[in-house]
């Protein structure tokens, strides 16, 4: 049985080339190196106690009285309080390292007390690859304890125990004289040696620079919620190439014990396109552009098909595979890498990326010669592929369907090229022609075949009842006027058939997906919901929807991708960068409608 | 030492180089872009770029074809063989050496070590420039031994 520290307990912390996660009892349950989508070289979180942890906490009674982040950094603190004292760990990875004397991994954890000297304990155990091998050589050199193994080497150095692999360590800390351990990596080069104190002051520099760039996110509402959705959405992208994963997480389940576990540990075009919005209207320009260039990059091989996911440098995603003797989390096999969704035709994509190019146009940053002709190109693939059926936004392994939200994506996708073509005055009126005769002749499709008048509301697919909570993007895409009765009645029949709860809502009507077992309520759609009610005037609504949603996040501002409704259990990879980036859009579709400063729920710390 | 036919076939051979690294790149079998990499050093824009870079790449090219010609000219002779094994040791050094030591270098190139305050532009091509599409080295390979073996050819003849 895996040891189940619920998901939204977990603390995220980051460099932006790998992330670990951090449990209320100060054990990093979950590392991949040197990059997201390696092995990990502590992987309890879904592989149980063979697959390695690294804890660092009291070792008298204890109980856990505070956790956040440093305001604006993505340094995360962890407060215990015991007999007449009090214990902290902050915990860091160094981010920027070019240009320095640095290796590309530092994790730094720093333990603090206060009050008395307080008894701690520290517990290593890295494990290797995906055989969960501990390390071939074990030595102590330069004053660290060095673990090899094949092509990775971790080393750790430390200003208060001597630090062991495989063996716990009591030791005191004392008021006054914190303890540091510094970890750092080397994958296929020298091993650099790092002093716990050299450590600690780059990881103090580090947090100057979040500060600096969290100083520049123009919101005036909801600012914690945001400012901490754009934080861990830069965590979350892979800073050498720009490319953005959906969570650092693989096999995170969907249900409690099922099988619903997938590999997120790769960038989706969708989330880019969607962080680029988030990131344009938080007034974040470079990171917006930045996503697009990674993404016209990485796609260069396929154009103009897009496909579905990329590894973070832009290799097609691996094929799916099972990890044959990894328990899981909470007993919830088979734990996968890689992901076949990876193979899939997915339509909406096209729209997400044009509707992206159209954002930054219509934002002022115009685009290169060479990055319209890209989006020009998938304006003329949408123009010749829109007839047939595809897998969905939701990547469900049935028949490809004609789904209403990869339709009216696809509409998008044109509308937004005629659109940019328009601004940047391109006279090429033979293609344009072209792609307004496909847009209206898709518009007309999807009202005809889309739309159901009992319900009246668009549907999932061509010719069905059921309902899709992605065809909330429907105010947002102005295919239709956002305040006509069909758009309204497709955001209420949604809210009303797909309800989970409260603000909570179901992605599609649970149990239709041909997968065993249910699944939670699907986060991003209840931001959608937010977004959807105010577009369609309904902003008192959608504000008191979002503070719902606020308060459901995890204690650290956290969201995965779904949720248990009758627990509140954050379920699926943790943490979701879709999620945070429709929280992102939410709170800034309802600035749009409401008063700076008249809705601010902050988190205590 | 032919310095007419150094200028021109050295030309010959760098024009043809870069026009088998676009064709591929056309094609879809990598993502190095040459013009592009080496343009990017001067200006963000890619088509400007382009131009820069295939103006830089052509000089660059001429002057490796003088070490194809000195090679020659020690061996005292010149086939287009012998010009394609001296393009094999060219791709190796330019994949297995050049090429990952460029992040060191441009300034819009990006490193393995790269961190949030990143503004580079381009990803880091990685060793033998793999993150640039599995084909890359074969087409990089390729494209050298069509470059040597012109020389080879016509440094001979001339």
């Amino acid at each position: 049985m895996v040891r189940r520290v619920p998901i939204g307990d977990y603390g995220l912390i980051g460099d932006t080339r790998s992330a670990a996660l951090v449990a209320p009892d100060g054990s990093i349950d979950w590392w991949c190196l040197p990059r997201f989508d390696d092995p990990p070289l502590f992987g309890r979180l879904v592989g149980g106690p063979e697959s390695g942890w690294f804890s660092l906490g009291p070792a008298e009674d204890a109980r856990v009285v505070g956790r956040c982040y440093r305001p604006d950094t993505v340094t995360l603190t962890t407060t215990w309080t015991v007999e007449g004292g009090e214990l902290e760990l902050a915990d860091g990875l160094v981010a920027e390292v070019e240009g320095r004397f640095l290796p590309s991994t530092v994790l730094v954890r720093r333990l603090t007390a206060r009050g008395r000297a307080v008894h701690a304990r520290l517990h290593l155990a890295p494990r290797f690859g995906y055989d969960r091998h501990p390390a071939r050589r074990t030595t102590r050199r330069a004053g660290a304890l060095v673990c090899e193994h094949r092509d990775l080497a971790i080393a750790v150095t430390s200003d208060g125990p001597t630090v062991e692999a495989d063996r716990s360590v009591d030791f005191d800390v004392r008021p006054g004289e914190p303890v540091t351990i510094a970890l750092t990596a080397a994958y296929r080069s020298p091993l650099i040696v790092v002093p716990p104190a050299v450590a600690s002051a780059e990881l103090a520099r580090d947090e100057t620079g979040w500060r600096t760039w969290a100083a520049g996110i123009e919101v005036t509402n909801h600012r914690d919620a945001v400012a901490r959705s754009l934080l861990t959405l830069q965590l979350l992208t892979y800073s050498p190439s720009g490319a953005p994963v959906a969570a650092p997480t693989t096999s995170l389940p969907e249900r409690i014990g099922g099988d619903r576990n997938w590999d997120y540990r790769y960038a989706w075009p969708r989330d880019a396109c969607i962080g680029i919005a988030a990131f344009l209207a938080a007034g974040k320009p470079q990171e917006a552009r930045a996503f697009l260039a990674w993404l016209l990059h990485a796609s260069r091989l396929s154009r103009p098909r897009l496909p579905v996911l990329f590894t973070v440098d832009g290799r097609p995603g691996p094929p799916e595979a099972e990890l044959p003797g990894w328990p899981g989390y909470a007993d919830s096999r088979p734990v996968r890498i890689g992901n076949g969704a990876a193979r899939q035709h997915q339509l909406d994509g096209y729209g997400w990326v044009l509707d992206a190019a159209w954002l930054l146009t219509d934002a002022g940053h115009g685009l290169y010669g060479e990055t319209w002709r890209v989006c020009a190109a998938l304006a003329d693939h949408v123009a010749a592929t829109w007839t047939e059926p595809d897998a969905g936004i939701w990547e469900k392994r049935a028949t490809p369907a004609h789904h209403v939200h990869s339709k009216l994506m696809a509409w998008l996708a044109l509308d937004r090229a005629i659109r940019i073509a328009a601004a940047r005055g391109d006279r090429r009126r033979r293609r344009q022609q072209r792609w307004t005769v496909a847009r209206d002749a898709l518009a007309d499709d999807i009202r005809a075949r889309g739309f159901d008048p009992v319900q009246r509301a668009y549907t999932a697919a061509y010719d069905s009842t059921e309902l899709d909570a992605a065809v909330l993007m429907l105010p947002m895409i102005e295919f239709e006027q956002a305040a006509s009765p069909r758009v309204v009645g497709t955001v209420d029949a949604i809210r009303g058939r797909l309800s989970a709860g409260g603000p909570l809502l179901y992605r599609y009507p649970p149990g239709t997906d041909g997968l065993a077992g249910g699944e939670g309520a699907f986060l991003p759609c209840s931001f959608w919901l937010v977004q959807a009610l105010a577009r369609t005037g309904r902003s008192d609504e959608a504000a008191a929807l979002f503070d719902e949603l606020v308060l459901l996040g995890g204690p650290l501002g956290l969201y995965g991708e779904e949720m248990d409704p009758s627990t509140g259990e954050h379920l699926g990879n943790y943490p979701q960068a879709l999620t945070h980036a429709a929280l992102v859009q939410a709170a800034l579709a309802l600035s749009a409608t409401t008063t700076p400063a008249d809705r601010e729920l902050t988190r205590p710390c | 030492m032919d310095w007419a036919g150094w200028a021109v076939f050295g030309l010959v051979a760098t024009t043809g180089l870069t026009a088998v690294m676009i064709a591929a790149q056309l094609a879809g079998h990598t993502r190095l872009d040459l013009p592009l990499m080496l343009g990017t050093i001067t200006t963000e824009d890619p088509d400007r770029a382009r131009v820069a870079g295939f103006a830089i790449h052509l000089a660059i090219g001429q002057v490796f074809a003088l070490f194809y010609a000195a090679g020659f000219a020690a061996l005292d002779r010149s086939e287009w063989w012998l010009g394609a094994v001296f393009g094999l040791a060219h791709a190796a050094v330019a994949l297995a050496v050049l090429v990952p030591l460029l992040p060191g270098a441009h300034p819009r190139m990006a490193s393995e070590r790269a961190g949030p305050d990143s503004t580079t532009v381009l990803e880091p091509p990685g060793l033998f420039a793999l993150n640039y599409g599995a084909a890359t080295p074969l087409v990089a390979v390729g494209a050298h031994v069509a470059y040597g073996a012109v020389l080879g050819i016509f440094l001979g003849s001339s």
